[in-house]
Formats: structure tokens, C-alpha cells, sequence
């Protein structure tokens, strides 16, 4: 008699394990499963988490299954691999640099597709960050997240260095006597930071007009040749080395999370930073932090910036359901409420204008109006193919041979020479490259 | 290797039978086959193939989703002996094998010897000697991390308390190697001293008695009783640690991501760059092709030279 009692224990205990089982992976229901790689962590990842909820529980014929995928680089390096195949996923978000491979690539559906046989209106998204998915006409990927540079500072150290926090510097030459002033008035403090990501590089360039390679930045044709090694590549090489010899430079190498303690912890008073961490710097910094424009030179006008982020891209080979099911998840993440909580959220700003008018994002803009800085650099934008941003399958290649030269900045190498030797690196890969694809 | 040899069978061969079918001659050779067939098919599919599919492939260039187009023969690997960066990438790989290898081997033997006495208590140390072998690189890299952060990390707190300026461990080309190897020496620690620990134990206790008799001590043992005898796992853990630093990778990534200015890129990771960043699937391979020549000659040098002074018993 007990002995039966322990097997009907165990065997209720099995069937309650097994049934919460099924229950997390929603196998048992019917609604169409949508698989959504992504590389997002940290606070970006928690509002993805929600917006992805949200429309899982707004309907109940399409269950989205978000999967980190590891950085922008590695998730890509995998979907080379399964691309085109039956392990793909239904989504894939690509950073802005991987998405010349992913046109070529074959393995997608252009968005266009859909968008014409569902009559989606375009025009609700904003158009410079169509225009940079757009080639030949076509909009190939979903825009989703998208994000520019700025400056991020203290503006607390602003006080203390008699600088104006609500006029915070524009030109190299400013930047180079705010950095100095901080580094005096505040004890233990850098002026200025500039981290050795490529991309920040590439927007000191485009700021100035200056184009990252020929052919339009490889806009009108495929690029051949590198042109960062101009004289405008080499005005960002000579004002950082400015400022490193005004010993108001910090230099954290290529660690973002080292930087941003750092900034945390008032060891540096400004520094360069994606948009997309805002939220968290407003959230976790125990001053007041401002935003502003990312530097030009001092004889240049303001060109403004190149778009930043990733995109969604639909699958190809998947049956129509499928693709009509991640099209119809494509367009939630591009609505409005959706655009207005991420923008809150994480400091993207919305792909969609139509979010401005969003409660949300009016009631955030009065409490941390900061918000705004970024939004006008972008709206400020002159649309030019330096701005539209270069356009080239070894973008991410070419990205490793920038940190090179900036580590070689920091080393107080010959500027000139360590760009004209990455310009050389781009271009040999490039040759190579078009060697290999030939067949 | 397969001899044949009629009386292993232990039976006497019958002059009636005078004649052999090749089946039944070759029926050793069947059944080692037999008994070896699983770890083949194994290692053919996780060994064998992945290697003369990477040989294959450093003969060609790849395309960008990095199938093989055109073939271009030695070309990737003149390419690569004419390149500073790699020739910079084999540097640090041996720097880096010198700093790591021979510290780690000395710290886990001198940790081993002291957790060997026989003390109230000792089981304590030895559990936490060994426990870096239970932490993953991530974990270990992540924890580093922090230890090195130039602003908030504890060693540099510790040596700004002796009136050292700060040094930005992992940013500054003169110290992001030596960074990475302390991490990897601690996190080769756990493994190392376990293993000789183990040789240790295993040592007869006769040997010491009658030693002490002789009126022996403690260093004239250590040099001519203990270090002889453990010169199997020492040599054991020295290959291992070797082969183990030459394949270093999760502290590169994690810590440096090769920087700065290349200093910390070991071949592995130069590998890892080519192939999974840049989609060089031809370069990277022929980078494999030399990193396995490099260990197999280290190796067997090892073997030639150094497996001389071990004492088997």
C-alpha cells in the first residue's frame, strides 16, 4: 500500500514536471513559432524581452522566439553558415556593416516583398534610415534598431570647470580646452575619451563629408579602393594625438565596459558613446549627464551622421505562412508604441516618427530632455553618401585594420603612415576578395 | 603491428591443413578492426576529416561564405610568412608559451609540496589550490576583467597603496601580454597541482625512511628523491600545459580581443579573427596548417630532449 502511494507521488510529480515543461516551449498550442535571432544584451535586451511579450500576448496566432545569438560579429558569422538553410532563422537582425553581405547573400527576402503585397506604408518610416537599406530602389532588411554617435559628458565636472553645461563644446578646438579645463579642475579625471571602436571613426569622417571608400562610399558601384587616408581621416588621428599629448586623453583600449565605469566613476568627463546607451548612463550615473554632437573640425561644416544599429531581414525559403507570420511581427516592432518604448528604453531612436507623439516619449522628453540632442543630430543630417555611410562586404574586416591603426595612435606612431598602411590593408582584402567571388 | 603468428594461438599448426585462405590469415588484423572501429569512425569524423578538409582548404582562396573558389596553391602561406602581422601573431604565441608554461609548472610543484605534508587541516589548502580547475575561462576571464580594470580593479588599488602610478593592464602594449598570462597561469594552477600532487603521493614512503636514516635532508631529498621520481607527471604536465598555451584562446577574447596593437593576437586568435570575422576561411586555414607544425615540432623536440631526464621506474 505504500509503496503504491510513492508511485503514484512519483508519477504525479513526473506528469506536473513534464507538463511545465511543454509549457515553456509552447509546443502543445498551434500558433505559427517564429524564431528571432538577435545580439542584444544588457537594458536593450530587457526591452526587447517586453516588446517581443507584448506581442505574443496581443494575438495568439504567432509565438516569437527571441535567441541571443552572441555579438553583431558572431551572430553573423553564424548565419553565414546556416543562411539558406532549414536551421535558419525566421528573422535575423544584422548590424548596419553586414548588410551589403546579406543582399548578396541570396538567402533573404526583400521586405519590399512583402510591404507591396500587404500595401504597407512606407512613408511612416523615417526616410534617412530607409534610404540607408535601400539599394536600387529596394528597402531589403526592416529598419529596427538604429543609433548614432555622441558625446556623452559630466556635466557636473562642467560646473566645476567653469565650462557651460547647457553649451557644451562643437569643434575640435573646443573640445580640446574643455577637455583640458576638466582635466585640471577635477581631480583623478580625463577630459576626454575616445575608444578604439572603429565605428566612432567612421562618423568623425562622415561628419566632415569625408567618404570611407570609393565609388560613393560603394554606393553607385563596388568600392575598390579605401579613401579614409584623406586629409580628413587624418584631422581625427592628429586632434586625438592632440589631446593625448595634452595628457587629457583616457585610453581604454578597445573595453566599452571599462570606459563607461570609468565615465560612472568620474574618471572621464566626456567621451564617445553610442546613443543606444543613454537610458543606462541617465539610469546608473550619480551626476547629471549631458549629451552632445560628436565633434568636426574646426573649418569644416557639419555634415552630420551616418546611421548606426541593425535591421531586420526575412528568411528565404520558408513557407509564405511563415514569412507573412515574421512580416507581421516585422511591422509590430516597427509601430509607433513599439518604437516609443525602445527609444525610452534604450536610447535608439524610433524608426518610426510616428512615436514622437507616443505619451511615453512626450512625458520622458520633459523629464530627461537630453534625449533630444540626439535625435536633432540625426533630424540635422544632410544627406550625402558620406552620411548614407560606406557600403562594402569587408566592412568588418575592415573594421579589425582600423583598431589596428587606432592602437597605433595610441602607441604614438607616425599618423599618416599607420592610415596609409590600413587604407593598403582594406585594399589588399578587397583585391582579394574580388578574386575569390569571381567564380 | 599485425605479425602473424601461427603458435600465439597456443595450438600446434596441423600438418593436414597446409594451406591457408587469406580470411583466415588476416583474422588478427579482423579483429583489431573490429576493436578499433568505433574510435576510428570517431576520430575520422572529428579528427581526420576537419584536418585534410583545413589542409584542402589553405590551398584555395574562399569565397564570402567561405566555399572554396580558386585554387592558388603555396600562395596563402607565402602570403603569410611575408605578413608582419602574422610573423608578430607567432611572436607573442611563443612569448606567451615561455611566460605562461614554465611559471605554472614551478608555482603548481611548489604549491604541491607544500599541500603534501602531512598538517591538521591541509585538505582545506589542497581543495583550495585546486579550485581553479573548477572555473571556467569565462568565468576566470570575467573576474580578471575586473582585477585589471584601470579604474575600479583591486590591483590597481593595491599598487597605487605602494606609490605605484596606475597601469592600464590590459590597454597598454607593454603589459597586456603579461596580463593575459597571469590569468592563464592561475587558471592553470588547479589542473597542474592536482596531477603532481598526485605524483607526489604516489612516491613510496620507503624511499624518504630510509633516506632519513642516511641522514638525508629535506632539500637533498626533495632534489634527489622527490623531483626524480615525479619527473613522469612533470613532463606529463609540461606537454599538456604547452599544447594548452600554444591553443590559448577564451582569456584572448575576453580579455584583449588581441589588442592592443596586436601584442596579445596568439595564433589561435588570429586564427579565430580570419575565419570568423573577416570569412577568410584560406588564410585562416593555412594559419592552422602552420600552428599544428609548430606543435608537432615543439612537441616532438620535447620528447627528443627533455623525455631523456625522465625517470621511469
Amino acid at each position: 500500500m505504500k509503496r503504491k502511494m510513492i508511485v503514484a507521488v512519483f508519477l504525479l510529480m513526473s506528469s506536473v514536471l513534464l507538463s511545465a515543461c511543454s509549457g515553456l516551449s509552447h509546443a502543445d498550442d498551434n500558433r505559427i513559432q517564429i524564431v528571432f535571432w538577435h545580439s542584444m544584451a544588457g537594458p536593450p535586451l530587457e526591452a526587447l524581452n517586453k516588446i517581443v511579450n507584448d506581442f505574443n500576448q496581443s494575438q495568439d496566432e504567432i509565438y516569437v522566439k527571441p535567441e541571443y545569438q552572441g555579438s553583431y560579429e558572431e551572430s553573423l558569422a553564424k548565419f553565414r553558415r546556416v543562411g539558406g538553410t532549414a536551421n535558419a532563422p525566421n528573422i535575423y537582425q544584422a548590424q548596419d556593416i553586414g548588410s551589403k553581405y546579406m543582399m548578396e547573400s541570396g538567402d533573404i527576402v526583400p521586405v519590399q516583398k512583402l510591404m507591396d503585397e500587404e500595401h504597407y506604408n512606407m512613408n511612416q518610416l523615417e526616410k534617412n534610415i530607409r534610404n540607408y537599406y535601400t539599394v536600387n530602389g529596394k528597402l531589403y532588411s526592416m529598419p529596427f534598431n538604429s543609433s548614432t554617435p555622441v558625446v556623452l559628458y559630466n556635466a557636473d565636472a562642467f560646473n566645476k570647470a567653469g565650462l557651460d553645461p547647457n553649451k557644451p563644446p562643437e569643434t575640435y578646438s573646443q573640445f580640446r580646452e574643455a577637455a583640458k579645463k576638466l582635466t585640471q579642475a577635477n581631480k583623478g579625471m580625463k577630459g576626454f575619451s575616445f575608444l578604439n571602436y572603429p565605428w566612432f571613426f567612421e562618423e568623425l569622417l562622415a561628419v566632415q563629408g569625408g567618404e570611407y571608400i570609393n565609388q560613393n562610399n560603394g554606393r553607385t558601384g563596388l568600392a575598390t579602393k579605401a579613401t579614409f587616408n584623406s586629409q580628413k581621416g587624418l584631422n581625427i588621428f592628429k586632434w586625438l594625438r592632440e589631446m593625448q599629448k595634452d595628457g587629457t586623453l583616457a585610453n581604454y583600449g578597445t573595453s566599452g565596459d571599462n570606459e563607461s565605469s570609468g565615465f560612472l566613476t568620474q574618471k572621464v568627463g566626456m567621451f564617445m558613446s553610442s546613443s543606444a546607451s543613454m537610458a543606462e548612463m541617465f539610469k546608473n550615473a550619480p551626476f547629471k549627464v549631458g549629451v552632445a554632437y560628436i565633434p568636426r573640425p574646426d573649418n569644416i561644416e557639419r555634415q552630420g551622421v551616418v546611421i548606426g544599429g541593425a535591421s531586420l531581414w526575412l528568411s528565404k525559403g520558408k513557407s509564405a505562412k511563415e514569412e507573412k507570420a515574421a512580416f507581421a511581427f516585422m511591422k509590430y516592432m516597427a509601430s509607433p508604441k513599439a518604437q516609443a518604448d525602445w527609444h525610452i528604453h534604450t536610447g535608439y531612436f524610433p524608426i518610426n516618427p510616428g512615436a514622437y507623439k507616443e505619451p511615453i516619449i512626450i512625458k520622458n522628453y520633459k523629464k530627461t530632455p537630453q534625449f533630444k540632442v540626439a535625435v536633432n543630430q540625426f533630424h540635422d543630417t544632410k544627406s550625402t553618401y558620406a552620411t548614407r555611410g560606406p557600403m562594402m562586404t569587408l566592412m568588418p574586416q575592415s573594421r579589425v585594420i582600423m583598431s589596428r591603426a587606432i592602437d597605433d595612435l595610441y602607441q604614438g606612431k607616425n599618423l599618416q603612415q599607420s592610415l596609409d598602411t590600413a587604407a593598403d590593408h582594406v585594399n589588399e582584402a578587397i583585391a582579394q576578395m574580388n578574386l575569390a567571388n569571381k567564380k | 603491428m599485425a605479425m602473424e603468428n601461427p603458435t600465439s594461438t597456443g595450438k600446434v599448426p596441423s600438418l593436414n591443413m597446409p594451406y591457408r585462405t587469406f580470411w583466415e590469415k588476416t583474422r588478427p588484423i579482423q579483429v583489431a578492426i573490429l576493436f578499433l572501429l568505433p574510435s576510428l569512425i570517431l576520430f575520422s569524423v572529428f579528427v581526420f576529416y576537419p584536418l585534410f578538409r583545413t589542409i584542402y582548404l589553405s590551398f584555395f582562396l574562399t569565397n564570402q561564405k567561405g566555399l572554396p573558389t580558386v585554387f592558388v596553391g603555396f600562395d596563402n602561406f607565402i602570403q603569410l610568412f611575408q605578413s608582419a602581422d602574422f610573423l608578430q601573431s607567432i611572436e607573442a604565441t611563443f612569448l606567451f608559451v615561455l611566460y605562461t608554461v614554465p611559471a605554472s609548472v614551478v608555482i603548481s610543484l611548489f604549491l604541491a609540496l607544500l599541500a603534501n605534508e602531512k598538517l591538521k587541516g591541509i585538505h582545506f589548502f589542497r581543495t583550495i589550490f585546486a579550485s581553479s580547475l573548477g572555473v571556467s575561462v569565462a568565468a576566470a576571464s570575467v573576474t580578471w576583467l575586473f582585477i585589471f580594470n584601470p579604474t575600479m580593479g583591486v590591483l590597481n588599488r593595491m599598487i597605487s597603496f605602494f606609490g605605484i602610478p596606475e597601469i592600464n593592464w590590459l590597454a597598454d602594449p607593454h603589459w597586456a601580454l603579461l596580463a593575459v598570462s597571469i590569468t592563464t597561469i592561475w587558471l592553470n594552477l588547479g589542473f597542474s597541482f592536482l596531477i603532481i600532487l598526485g605524483g607526489l603521493q604516489n612516491i613510496d614512503q620507503s624511499l624518504y625512511e630510509s633516506s632519513s636514516i642516511d641522514g638525508a635532508g629535506y632539500f637533498y631529498q626533495l632534489r634527489r628523491i622527490t623531483i626524480p621520481m615525479l619527473s613522469p607527471t612533470l613532463f606529463f604536465i609540461m606537454t599538456v600545459s604547452l599544447i594548452n598555451a600554444f591553443q590559448t584562446f577564451g582569456q584572448i577574447d575576453l580579455l584583449t580581443g588581441g589588442g592592443p596593437g596586436q601584442t596579445t593576437n596568439l595564433m589561435v586568435y588570429a586564427i579565430y579573427k580570419d575565419a570568423f570575422v573577416n570569412f577568410n576561411f584560406g588564410k585562416a586555414s593555412a594559419e592552422v596548417v602552420i600552428l599544428f607544425l609548430l606543435i608537432l615540432i615543439v612537441t616532438l623536440l620535447q620528447f627528443k630532449f627533455v623525455e631523456k631526464k625522465v625517470h621511469y621506474q
